[in-house]
């Protein structure tokens, strides 16, 4: 379980550097969304190794947020764009 | 036996994730990126979840959910990802 | 009252069950007033056969969406293009969201626009191009 974790962290710092070294601002926001998606599921495979409810709840909770936040940027963004 | 198919499930997930956000490093336009990102995150995901359903049965109703609020809200997200990058000149 | 506000009402109660995963008698009542007094909406809705079959269309599309994974993950779709799809007639917005929904579900496929005048713009990736 442990080799699972470890796996899903070298997933999850692919999106990290696109993030960095990426100029252009879609890209950016591609590479974020994919952070947000890939950590709650991190959460939720933790929640699930120490057999933790709460944890779970906290992972289901910010899997549904977060991405509703990224979708009110995206539409900031091409506001900012228009103008 | 079950034991096995939770895992393997698992597994298959993480390739789906390596498979689907390697492709993010290149050089693509936005929109051929945002198709491997939904093979990785929503089926992925989907597997990954699906793999911990099996593994324990007990936090069914937790995992359900994170089932079906993954589906929804990546699919939209990756509309309005769409939507957004294509109308807003870039690509 | 029609079967959509049931549907809808339905939905909300199994949310809520998921959610808490608690049957105790406080719990359903406190579900129950819940979903009954998140607002609704009343605009047209859409035949209920017009639902069931959506319905089973994203049973399918589950299956079907990993399968065109494995198909570009097997091989590699390198050709990009936009297509434009007619929207199915008389489709009320809860059941065009739910065919973006679909379309955009299935890797292959991803929804860029929606036209008022019923189109759809799809970009989607093949193999090799088109002669």
């Amino acid at each position: 379980m442990n080799f699972i974790l470890i796996a899903m962290i070298l997933a999850l710092l692919i999106p990290i550097y696109e993030a960095w070294q990426d100029n252009s601002i879609w890209q950016k926001m591609l590479a974020f969304a994919s952070i947000a998606t890939k950590t709650s599921i991190m959460i939720l495979v933790i929640s699930v190794l120490r057999d933790d409810w709460w944890i779970g709840v906290v992972a289901v909770i910010i899997l549904s947020v977060g991405n509703a936040g990224l979708m009110l940027l995206a539409h900031l963004i091409k506001r900012f764009n228009e103008v | 036996m079950i034991e096995f198919f939770s895992y393997s499930c698992i597994v298959i997930g993480i390739i789906f994730w390596f498979w689907g956000t390697l492709p993010l490093i290149g050089k693509r336009s936005v929109l051929f990126k945002l198709h491997s990102l939904s093979v990785a995150d929503t089926l992925g995901s989907m597997s990954i979840v699906f793999g911990l359903l099996l593994k324990i049965p007990s936090e069914w109703p937790l995992l359900l959910l994170a089932i079906i609020t993954l589906a929804i809200w990546n699919t939209v997200l990756g509309y309005v990802l769409a939507y957004c990058s294509s109308g807003g000149g870039e690509q | 009252m029609d079967q959509i506000a049931y549907l809808d009402i339905i939905l909300r109660l199994t949310i809520w069950f998921l959610l808490t995963s608690d049957f105790s008698l406080a719990n359903i009542i406190i579900g129950v007033s819940i979903a009954f007094l998140l607002p609704r909406s009343y605009t047209s809705s859409g035949a209920l056969q017009d639902w069931l079959r959506v319905l089973w269309e994203i049973i399918v599309a589950i299956p079907q969406a990993y399968v065109e994974a494995l198909q570009i993950m097997v091989r590699p779709h390198n050709e990009e293009e936009i297509v434009r799809e007619r929207v199915k007639p008389r489709r009320t917005p809860g059941l065009v969201f739910l065919d973006i929904f679909l379309i955009t579900f299935t890797p292959k496929t991803i929804v860029l626009k929606y036209h008022e005048q019923g189109w759809y713009e799809v970009h989607r990736v093949r193999r090799r191009k088109k002669r």
